[in-house]
């Protein structure tokens, strides 16, 4: 024993003075200061952690680490991601909307999740979320964040008309839009029955692909080398979308950002309106909202698109990145929620993607705004992961409104975006 | 004379050496870069050097991309028009607050759009061009008109950046002009009165052709600004289809950060560089008949 | 008499043509401030309410708790007067350069830098970026400011100014034997002060208000973060109904000290300011 003591002493000492050096770590989201630095009380208390509180909380438990928190807006995010990369400064843990990730993963600029996140992934995330932290097969982060969309009303005004209920179905939509739009005697719309949300890729495409889906129809073949936009049950999702500009319920002056307003009866929304609509209706507010599944064409369906955290292949503790991230997203509290799901639930008001958390937040995600959407999570389809999204549904918005503003019929507008979108394909599939 | 002609040459170079550097390092390097870029694809994210070379594909593509062309059109009707009714605008007032009471008040307000974030414009004009509870369709309705809907009609979307662009830019001008009307001699306009030229005259044969170099200066940057427009149609022309009110740069810029085709990007930025390039040069051989050089 | 009636007739619609303007100048502008002072339900107000009822100055209050304003206007202030302070030396130098001395290749070298204002920026943000990091002054103001340091805006503004300048005002200082360094001191910048006080004020609002560059300067070295950047803070991403009063009481912070400089400047464009000692010649 004695011959072995200076040795074992040497590798013991050599050991414990490599987990000496600190690490340090940099993570980077997109989220405002409030949910970085936590929802404080007038003499300055924390109420709700933000994201630093739960970091602090880390590195008081793990002294050796080191976790920089970054936080850009989200339009400059994948700017930033990009400038930082070339610039050869990465970030060692980001947040990333799936289709950022599928253009890092391109180009291998994502590590890959041990065995044991991927299987919990698999195993504890709603299947949206899954898809959407799944790129070509495998899965490249946890999910963060799973949004989709309903139908947001105004109790009142379709009270008002005699709709006790909420339309179910699509036709039934247009039908009660129709009867709920008013106007001025000018001839503009004063009132209107429904109102579409625009002004970016994914406000436009999103609640057009749950139409698609409703009607049983496909975006992009399962290989992703075709689009599929020419079928029936494409140009007729878009008819449906048509049919309320046809009537007359809603035009492209409409805007959801007028619903709390009262001047809007339906629209097509996403659980981050809530604040929005506790805002404008103050106390009216629980009498005045109503969220529905969107009406269906032929079955219930919704858009979903995730966000989910991952690691950068070139950064130097990726080990020390992906205990963090298990520590964050995968490892529960005594009271059983992920600490992620806590700060998703309480802080950002984001539909929490791990299913041990869905039920830990009655306050947060069973009351009237964001239960509908948790309970439509099971006819949530996950929007394609692939190459190019962001292009791919920019062309698609483009057609789309050029429908709208009724300067190509749906199937050529339909017809014009397969052809871009094809394109698109081509060069990567 | 010749010793003293040396003497400005080599102060010429000197006081010029800053500015010789400056461009060396900042302006020099950069453009070679992004010239190589534009015959390459590359998403930025793979190592520069491996990004593979196409040619002139990128160039191709945007030429036979009627967006692009679109986008062209757009820019070129919007830097025109921009431009030309600033100025017009921004002289009249100069010419009108200069000789008034309280001049630095109006100065001040004239030029408080342009102390005015861009983030800040586009949200005020945002809420003023709202088609139901916006000031312009409560003015026109008041007037017995129709309302219009200013930032979703296609055929009024880019009327709206440009007249927006009018009223954020107009202060700038004038205070350009401003300095430059006060540059001019009294002692001119006096003999001028004496000869019995006064009012209108005065401004025609005195006041403008002394303006020349300001006229040139202003409508030369005020076209090669406006050409790279990008901040107020992206922020106000969201909601529009993008075919009515797409600009180059919001174009390339969405090429370049969206798509992730910065070689597509340069390509365009390149192009739009040529199309500055020649409008400037129709509008500086209109000034002059040596063009730049040329200001009496 | 008609002398005087057509003169009253003249100012009257020189006033009115002025006031007419001046409100369709100032209105967004005071909707602004007055916006900046409602509450987060009365900005959703339909109809949109001109006035707040009680005005939130606490707005003001809560921007100053949540980002670190001072030190933000500190990072812009020392940016801004920085490449103020380079852009009026190095134009003014150039600009008399182009104007008055003849060399060869100055016309090629003026055609170049009126070229170099014609690209988009973005082309310039990854290269320069590169630079920077190759200099190391990634985490320096150096990063902020170097790349503005020259302008050919304000080269080309200087130039023509310095071109209404006589000739013989120059040619009887050399003939006396003053060097070009003197007649750039002594002649040439004190009759530049309108259009030096104009590069000033345009460059200090340009570099005050810039956003994108400085964004990506400053969220890798957040200890620089400019006052655009910090506001930017405060926004959500699609819903920022939440936080708008805020965001609009930051931007009248942001936007008073280019307004009071302003207001300082306007000294310099008093008319006889300029050509004192003209009448000599």
């Amino acid at each position: 024993m004695k011959k072995f003591f200076i040795p074992i002493l040497i590798v013991f000492l050599l050991l414990t003075s490599m987990s000496f050096g600190s690490t340090k770590l940099v993570f980077t989201v997109h989220w405002a200061d409030y949910q970085l630095d936590g929802i404080k009380d007038k003499e300055g208390n924390i109420v709700v952690k933000g994201l630093k509180q739960y970091v602090e909380e880390y590195m008081k438990t793990h002294p050796d680490v080191e976790i920089e928190v970054r936080s850009v807006a989200f339009d400059e995010l994948l700017k930033k991601i990009i400038i930082d990369h070339t610039g050869g400064l990465p970030s060692d843990v980001y947040g990333l909307y799936s289709l950022w990730g599928v253009e890092l993963v391109k180009s291998g600029i994502l590590d890959e999740p041990p065995k044991d996140i991927q299987n919990a992934v698999r195993l504890l995330f709603v299947k949206p979320a899954v898809d959407g932290a799944t790129i070509n097969g495998r899965i490249w982060g946890v999910p963060t964040e799973i949004d989709n969309y309903a139908l947001v009303y105004n109790k009142k005004l379709l009270a008002e008309a005699g709709f006790k209920k909420p339309p179910q179905k699509w036709v039934d939509l247009v039908n009660i839009a129709s009867k709920l739009t008013k106007k001025n005697p000018d001839g503009s719309i004063a009132q209107y029955g429904f109102a579409f949300l625009a002004g970016w890729d994914s406000a436009v495409v999103h609640p057009y692909l749950a139409l698609l889906y409703s009607n049983g129809g496909e975006f992009l073949s399962k290989d992703f080398k075709e689009c599929l936009l020419d079928r029936k049950e494409a140009i007729e999702a878009l008819d449906a979308e048509l049919e309320l500009f046809r009537k007359g319920a809603t035009n492209t002056a409409a805007s959801v950002y007028n619903f709390p307003n009262g001047t809007v009866a339906m629209m097509i929304m996403a659980p981050w309106y809530e604040t929005d609509l506790k805002l404008g209706f103050k106390d009216k507010y629980q009498e005045t909202v109503g969220v529905a599944p969107i009406p269906y064409l032929k079955k219930p369906a919704t858009c979903g698109y995730t966000w989910f955290i991952g690691v950068d292949s070139a950064s130097k503790n990726k080990k020390q990145a992906w205990d963090f991230i298990r520590w964050m997203t995968i490892q529960t509290m005594s009271n059983g929620a992920t600490r992620m799901g806590e700060l998703m639930a309480k802080n950002i008001g984001a539909i929490p993607p791990s299913r041990v958390n869905l039920d830990k937040f009655p306050n947060e995600l069973n009351d009237l705004y964001t239960q509908t959407f948790v309970r439509e999570l099971i006819h949530t389809i996950q929007e394609p992961n692939v190459a190019q999204g962001q292009e791919i549904k920019t062309a698609l918005m483009r057609e789309i409104v050029e429908a709208w503003n009724g300067r190509k019929t749906a199937e050529q507008a339909l017809k014009d975006a397969k052809k871009k979108i094809d394109e698109i394909l081509m060069e990567n599939y | 004379m010749r010793k003293s002609l040396e003497n400005r040459t080599g102060a010429g170079y000197s006081f010029l050496a800053p500015a010789i550097i400056f461009y060396l390092v900042f302006f020099l390097f950069p453009v070679a870069f992004s010239f190589l870029t534009s015959f390459k694809r590359w998403n930025m994210l793979t190592p520069f050097i491996n990004a593979p070379f196409i040619g002139f594909k990128n160039f191709l593509d945007l030429l036979r991309d009627d967006l692009f062309i679109m986008a062209l059109r757009n820019t070129l009707f919007y830097a025109i028009l921009t431009v030309s009714i600033t100025l017009v605008l921004a002289l009249f007032y100069a010419v009108m607050i200069n000789k008034a009471r309280f001049s630095v008040l109006w100065r001040f307000i004239y030029f408080a759009p342009v102390v005015t974030p861009q983030v800040a414009i586009a949200t005020i004009w945002g809420y003023l061009y709202n088609p139901n509870s916006g000031l312009l369709n409560a003015i026109l309705r008041a007037i017995g008109l129709k309302g219009l809907n200013w930032l979703t009609d296609p055929n009024v979307a880019l009327f709206s950046v440009i007249l927006t662009a009018v009223w954020a830019g107009l202060g700038g001008s004038m205070l350009i002009f401003t300095a430059s009307l006060n540059n001019i001699p009294q002692e001119y306009y006096d003999a001028a009165n004496l000869d019995g030229a006064t009012g209108f005259k005065e401004f025609w044969n005195i006041t403008l052709p002394l303006l020349k170099p300001t006229l040139l200066f202003l409508s030369a940057t005020g076209l090669i600004s406006a050409w790279q427009v990008f901040d107020l149609p992206y922020m106000l022309g969201r909601n529009a289809p993008a075919k009515s009110v797409i600009t180059v740069s919001w174009y390339t810029y969405e090429i370049a950060f969206q798509d992730l085709k910065m070689g597509k990007a340069s390509a365009g930025a390149f192009l739009l560089f040529i199309a500055i390039f020649i409008i400037t040069l129709i509008v500086l051989r209109l000034f002059g008949k040596e063009g730049i050089e040329g200001y009496e | 008499m008609n002398r005087d009636r057509k003169k009253l007739f003249w100012e009257t619609f020189r006033y009115a043509v002025i006031i007419f303007g001046a409100i369709w100048m100032i209105l967004p502008f005071f909707w602004l401030f007055s916006a900046s002072l409602m509450t987060p339900q009365e900005l959703l107000a339909f109809p949109p309410k001109i006035l707040p009822s009680h005005p939130q100055w606490q707005n003001y209050k809560e921007v100053v708790k949540r980002i670190p304003i001072l030190l933000h206007y500190k990072n812009s202030l020392i940016v801004s007067l920085s490449v103020t302070i380079s852009v009026l030396l190095t134009s003014s130098l150039s600009g008399y350069s182009f104007a008055k001395l003849k060399f060869p290749g100055e016309e090629v070298f003026f055609r170049f830098v009126l070229s170099t204002m014609m690209f988009p920026v973005f082309i310039f943000l990854i290269p320069v970026y590169y630079l920077m990091r190759l200099f190391g002054w990634l985490n320096n103001y150096l990063s902020l400011i170097t790349p503005f340091i020259v302008s050919g805006y304000g080269i080309f503004l200087i130039r023509q100014f310095i071109l209404t300048i006589p000739d013989e005002l120059l040619d009887s200082a050399r003939i006396d034997g003053a060097s070009e360094i003197i007649i750039y001191f002594k002649i040439i910048l004190p009759l530049l002060r309108p259009a030096l006080a104009t590069l000033a004020i345009l460059t200090f609002i340009g570099q005050w208000n810039s956003f994108l560059w400085p964004l990506i300067i400053t969220t890798s070295a957040p200890q620089l973060t400019t006052l655009p950047v910090g506001i930017s803070r405060l926004s959500l991403a699609f819903a920022t109904t939440e936080t708008q009063h805020l965001i609009l009481a930051a931007l009248v912070l942001q936007v008073i000290p280019t307004a009071i400089l302003f207001l300082f400047l306007q000294r310099y464009y008093i008319k006889g300011f300029v050509l004192s000692g003209f009448s000599e010649i």
